[in-house]
């Protein structure tokens, strides 16, 4: 199936359905991607072990104004909804593939272990738009800062995008100083995202920055000679600023 | 050396095929058997669901299993427990891992991507006890029969020991015969197969006692000589059944302090 579209990925810093219940913007931005009436959208939530209630959230989130199912390595033969039989077919014919968060390390190595990697490089390349939050969003890219257990680190995740990936950029200070420390010890350059940023990719290099939060922030961190730089890249908010600015007031 | 290490014995594994408070909520004769195999006051047994993706209803029923027993934790490899504690530091201060059910494809998967299995081999190596069911007791052989993806096929484990290990014999039928095929063929090295309820202990590499929490199940040792199957039907011992021999010692003498700190913990964790 050719899709028309070029290879795209969405990283949430955070956000989406399961970190802002009642916010839905940013993953109706990703759905206008999809330039569907029903958007065909396929839920990975590999990285939380295919935890129930996750799966039972996407379903409520999305049912109505799209076509959903789900993947499950766990239990592959329970749940309304999962995908069984040929789950390479299934992603290949997908609008969006929706990967939730939870431990980035674990994710891949299931991927791997399932062939799902090898299957979610195809869909990419093939115009399924591809987004997530947290171990969502670091598993594209070809160097993530995990502190999911113990201190920061560095690992390697699927590569589609060629720079680093820092989440949660707002949520934990160590964070912002372990991956600029990272970075200026030979880490791919790469990008940083608050909760409530997302960034958009078209092919290899980012297109945009959206938010669903009038101040969330997204960087740039690369080395400039000895120094690490953090430099803030524009957002655009998704909601209605004038609506927002009078709900303040 | 701490003296908890000081007390720790020979490399120990107990794989169940079956059992243990996932399967037999009203039956703590594996689990107590399990806790008896440790030397130690206040025995540290740490919870890895890793197999069934954590799940929430497994890591409840470990605590209402073992809290009360032991100083009982679990590590989750899917959601963030917060403490900045390495997974060695966690791990290799425990008496006993044991370790759940479920998909042994993706246990070891992602026990690798953590360098997990590593880890848990040295343990072993250390003396702290390794136990599981299921997917958790296979993974510490040289292969097994899984159903992780559908269908049942041959799976290589972490290979401590050296034999392969077919779980739920009575329970899943099915197994049983894919097993044999494999074990004929040379696929697998022979091994043991072992009912629900059933128990294998190991100390080193060498099966020392066979128990059971069920009456009227069996353990069969199995090896290929040539194309031929050679069987061997093991009778276990039945758990609780002789009174002389309590299979709770070390929860029989807790100290009135330990047993007030196990009821705290607890409910601080009820919340």
């Amino acid at each position: 199936m050719v899709t028309g579209r070029p290879p795209q990925i969405v990283a949430f810093g955070g956000g989406g359905f399961s970190m802002e219940a009642g916010n839905p913007l940013l993953d109706d931005y990703v759905l206008s991607l999809a330039g569907a009436e029903r958007p065909k959208v396929c839920f990975v939530p590999t990285a939380s072990g295919d935890a129930d209630h996750y799966v039972v959230r996407f379903y409520r989130t999305f049912s109505t104004a799209c076509e959903t199912s789900h993947v499950s390595l766990f239990r592959r033969d329970r749940g309304d909804g999962a995908v069984e039989g040929d789950l390479e077919a299934h992603l290949l014919t997908r609008d969006v593939i929706y990967v939730g968060g939870g431990s980035v390390v674990s994710l891949l190595g299931a991927w791997r272990a399932h062939g799902l990697d090898r299957v979610l490089k195809q869909a990419w390349r093939r115009g399924v738009i591809l987004c997530g939050l947290s171990a969502g969003s670091l598993c594209w890219f070809q160097e993530a800062v995990t502190a999911f257990h113990g201190a920061p680190t560095v690992v390697r995740g699927l590569g589609l995008l060629p720079h680093s990936n820092c989440v949660h950029y707002d949520g934990e200070p160590e964070r912002r100083e372990e991956y600029r420390r990272f970075v200026g010890d030979g880490v791919t350059p790469g990008y940083a995202a608050d909760d409530g940023a997302a960034l958009h990719f078209v092919g290899r290099d980012l297109r945009r920055v959206v938010s669903s939060r009038p101040h969330a922030r997204a960087f740039r961190v690369e080395p400039r000679g000895d120094e690490v730089v953090e430099q803030p890249l524009a957002v655009s908010y998704l909601g209605d600023v004038e609506r927002d600015l009078h709900a303040v007031a | 050396m701490s003296i908890r290490d000081a007390l720790r014995g020979a490399p120990t594994i107990f794989a169940m095929g079956g059992g243990g408070f996932t399967m037999e909520p009203d039956n703590p004769a594996l689990d107590d058997f399990v806790l008896s195999l440790v030397d130690q006051p206040e025995p540290r047994i740490l919870f890895l669901p890793t197999a069934s993706g954590d799940p929430t209803a497994q890591i409840t029923a470990f605590y209402g299993r073992f809290a009360r027993r032991a100083s009982a934790t679990h590590l989750s490899l899917f959601r963030r427990h917060g403490s900045a504690r390495s997974l060695a530091d966690i791990v290799l201060e425990q008496d006993v891992v044991y370790v759940g059910g479920g998909s042994m494809h993706n246990l070891l998967a992602i026990w690798r991507a953590h360098e997990l299995d590593d880890l848990l081999a040295e343990a072993w190596r250390r003396g702290i006890v390794l136990a599981g069911l299921s997917a958790g007791a296979m993974c510490w052989f040289a292969g097994g029969v899984t159903r992780s993806g559908g269908p049942l096929e041959v799976i290589e484990g972490l290979g401590l020991l050296p034999g392969s290990f077919s779980v739920h014999a009575d329970g899943e039928p099915e197994r049983l015969p894919v097993w044999l095929t494999a074990v004929r063929s040379g696929e697998l090295p022979g091994g043991w197969a072992a009912d629900d309820g059933v128990g294998l202990l190991f100390r080193g590499t060498r099966m020392v006692r066979v128990v059971t929490s069920r009456p009227g199940t069996a353990a069969l040792r199995v090896d290929a000589i040539g194309e031929e199957l050679v069987r061997h039907r093991i009778e276990p011992e039945l758990l609780g059944a002789d009174p002389s021999r309590p299979p709770t010692p070390a929860a029989l003498a807790v100290p009135d302090e330990i047993r007030e700190l196990r009821e705290l913990r607890a409910a601080m964790r009820r919340g």
